[in-house]
């Protein structure tokens, strides 16, 4: 029976990954993620799943008997956060050049040093070139409901890539919010049965996986990675609209919030977006023109559908909780180029927030809308590129 | 070239770079990577198989034949130029050519 239920973040990933029974979890326990996996070990523990759990001695290794797994033809599921998903980067690659559609729970948190446990982005946007496609939640039960969407867009023939199913450490994975838990089996009818592709494990048909590719074949085989992660925007929006006709919640590549007549929006990603939200409906209340744009697929990401969710759009303020040093924040690029090509092209700057889980209040909120209605009434961008909340300014 | 081994399109590739069938390596040229190719000199081998055991690429062809007592046993035939990529490993684990007298497997720079 489908339930309300009050649940942490990370328990809600383990229910789901209940309800999907994959054949194969390969994991290694790390800060913010971690009871994903001791909840989901308790569910192997009491038979509640028939899933092989393999407790591997790194996260280099887990990836890769994910890899190893999913090329012998199992469903395959995992979850890490940060420096657990740093120690798996060469697999991240491979697992996505090799086509293998393992579903991934990552719990999002600062890199090291200083060592830090709580939420930024810096783990999955330097992941974003490694091939996974990307979605993010506001929420657990956004997070849940990506989860349950995720082996169908992995698996899908047109795809066939892994996916990383993101949150924010501690603010998400370790609150208790209240959201619908769906039935069982209406959750296993919907992922429905694995299929695999060339399984190692098939003797009779005997494949290799991951042998040498020289210069005559490398760029094909990439070029076709390309084109998996294309046809994954239509997949994702397939998936959601299935999604929504059985489970009843909508979703799309991103959420456009309070957009129509928006003259100042924000563009931000996971858990923040809470927050901007209450922001915008007060100021909404006092004739306010502003709106969020919350991206949910950041890979591939939507560049057309932004530029034209944005039309008419006068200021874009783009929040990015991860940094990349010497250049603007992953999604303020982003961003940018897929406002390049618009017939009036909106002023767009950039912040860095949340590094390290800093938190970002409902004033601060207030604040950058108080500085865009500036830039409005100027015409001027006084500041490209600034943090948020810095000491030293 | 094999037409089966006409260079693809990204479209007509099997997923992943998978390899979707076994066995195909016999088909794959690795003779054009050589740059020196060994001679094998029959008048000089001793028939001891060093060379069919480590040769990387499996070049060494077999042929029955009998001992001088008349026993069954396995020969040298030739040396598959489609498959040696001429590393080198037959010359050196040779037992004659290390002997230093004689050479039955002959080393030499590869004309292109
Ligand atoms: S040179 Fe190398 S590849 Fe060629 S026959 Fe000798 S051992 Fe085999
Ligand atoms: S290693 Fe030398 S002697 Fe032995 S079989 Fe080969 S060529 Fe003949």
């Amino acid at each position: 029976m489908s339930k309300i239920l009050a649940i942490t973040g990370a328990g809600a990933m383990s229910e789901c990954m209940r309800q999907i029974n994959p054949d194969v979890v390969p994991a290694f326990p790390i800060t913010p993620s971690t009871q994903v996996i001791e909840d989901f070990s308790q569910f192997v523990a009491d038979g509640k799943v028939d899933t092989e759990m393999i407790t591997v001695e790194s996260e280099h290794s887990a990836m890769s008997a994910c890899i190893g797994a999913a090329a012998a033809g199992g469903r395959v599921m995992t979850a890490t956060s940060s420096a657990g998903m740093a120690l798996m980067w060469e697999m991240l690659h491979i697992a996505a050049s090799m086509r293998q559609p393992v579903v991934m729970t990552l719990i999002n948190r600062a890199l090291s040093a200083p060592i830090n446990i709580h939420a930024d982005h810096s783990d999955s946007m330097g992941a974003r070139d490694a091939g996974w496609i990307q979605l993010y939640a506001e929420n657990n039960q956004e997070a849940y409901d990506n989860l349950i969407m995720a082996p169908k867009i992995a698996e899908n023939m047109d795809v066939r890539l892994p996916v990383m199913v993101c949150m924010d450490g501690f603010i998400i994975s370790h609150c208790v919010q209240t959201m619908q838990l769906e039935d069982d089996d209406k959750v296993k009818a919907f992922i429905g049965e694995f299929e695999s592709t060339y399984p190692v494990l098939d003797t009779e048909n005997p494949a290799t996986w991951g042998a040498l590719d020289l210069q005559d074949y490398y760029m094909e085989h990439k070029r076709a990675q390309h084109m998996a992660m294309k046809n994954a925007k239509d997949v994702i929006e397939k998936v959601s609209a299935d999604f929504a006709d059985i489970f009843g919640r909508k979703y799309e590549l991103f959420e456009s919030y309070r957009l129509d007549d928006a003259e100042r929006v924000i563009i931000a990603i996971n858990s923040v977006c809470g927050e901007i939200k209450e922001v915008i409906d007060e100021r909404r209340e006092n004739g306010d023109k502003v709106g969020l744009l919350k991206i949910r697929s950041f890979r591939p990401f939507p560049y057309k559908e932004i530029a034209q969710a944005l039309a008419g759009v006068k200021v874009v303020t783009v929040l990015d909780r991860s940094e990349s040093m010497g250049a603007y924040g992953p999604l303020f690029v982003e961003i940018r180029t897929a406002l390049f090509d618009a017939p009036e092209k909106p002023m767009v700057y950039n912040r860095i927030f949340g590094l390290g889980g800093r938190e970002l209040f409902m004033s601060d909120i207030h604040d950058i809308f108080e500085e865009n209605k500036t830039y409005l009434e100027t015409g001027k961008v006084e500041k490209m590129f600034d943090y948020l909340k810095v000491r030293g300014g | 070239m094999k037409e089966k081994y006409k260079l693809k399109d990204w479209q007509d590739l099997p997923i992943g770079g998978v390899v979707a069938e076994g066995g195909n390596s016999a088909d794959y040229e690795t003779g054009t990577w050589r740059t020196s190719r060994p001679i094998w000199m029959e008048e000089n081998c001793i028939n001891c198989l060093n060379c069919w055991v480590f040769c990387p690429e499996d070049a060494f062809i077999l042929k029955d034949g009998t001992t001088k007592t008349g026993k069954p046993r396995k020969e040298i035939e030739s040396i598959n130029y489609y498959h040696c990529k001429g590393c080198g490993l037959c010359a050196k684990e040779c037992p004659v050519n290390k002997k230093g007298k004689k050479i039955a497997i002959d080393y030499i720079k590869e004309e292109h």
